[in-house]
């Protein structure tokens, strides 16, 4: 199943784009999907607290994903 | 009113729309772009949000004010792009029958805006001041 990835902030800038697309296997879920992340990308390593949203809903690690999922990384915000 | 925008909005306007027999007070909360933090010179701010998800956490916020404070309106409009010192960055406004509840709400309607919503904010420094780095993502922290 495919899903995309979308970047903010920092991490757009680190990893160059502000969106990609990831192939995963059936009942893969968010934590599966940082793991494969990880691999490729050295700026997810660091200890920030990520949060992340599927289809604009903030979700839990152990969330299972769709075909068609939107999962945004969210690092610490600040606006105001 | 909840707005994400790259335009400047105008405050008297926003007053206005919440001006109704039952009101007796607005607060208004007006952010802007500040020329120095923490003692560096600021140049410019980048404001980048996620805009579908940062839409509906506003609208949440306005929700759970109008639902914990005994207030008849919020308006919370937030900008993003490229801004300058002294821009406008974001305008809460609170509309209530007594000064009170306004001032409370508007608080609590910034505290929740600047923890919650997927909004981030990038200072540039003036270059001419030889600073490195040129610009850093600002944390809810600093």
């Amino acid at each position: 199943m495919k899903v995309t990835i979308k970047f903010f902030a920092h991490l757009k800038e680190e990893v160059g784009c502000d969106e990609e697309e990831l192939e995963l296997g059936r009942g893969a879920s968010v934590s599966d999907l940082l793991e494969i992340l990880r691999r490729t990308h050295h700026v997810l390593r660091g200890d920030e607290k990520l949060l992340v949203a599927v289809n604009g809903v903030r979700s839990k690690l152990d969330q299972r994903l769709a075909e068609g999922d939107v999962v945004a990384l969210l690092p610490p915000v600040s606006g105001g | 009113m909840i707005k994400i925008t790259r335009e400047d909005f105008s405050v008297d306007e926003v007053i206005k729309s919440l001006k109704r027999s039952e009101v007796g007070g607005i607060v208004t909360f007006v952010g802007i772009v500040r020329g120095e933090s923490q003692g560096q010179p600021v140049e410019r701010l980048e404001i980048e949000a996620y805009e579908e998800m940062a839409l509906r956490d506003l609208e949440e916020i306005r929700r759970r004010a109008l639902e914990k404070f005994r207030i008849e309106e919020a308006a919370i409009i937030h900008r993003i792009g490229d801004l300058k010192v002294s821009d406008n960055i974001v305008l809460i406004t609170v509309g209530a029958a007594h000064r009170e509840e306004a001032f409370e709400a508007c608080k609590f309607i910034l505290e929740e805006v600047k923890g919650l919503a997927p909004i981030w904010k990038k200072e540039h420094y003036c270059e001419s001041k030889g600073i490195t780095p040129k610009s850093r993502w600002v944390t809810s922290s600093s």
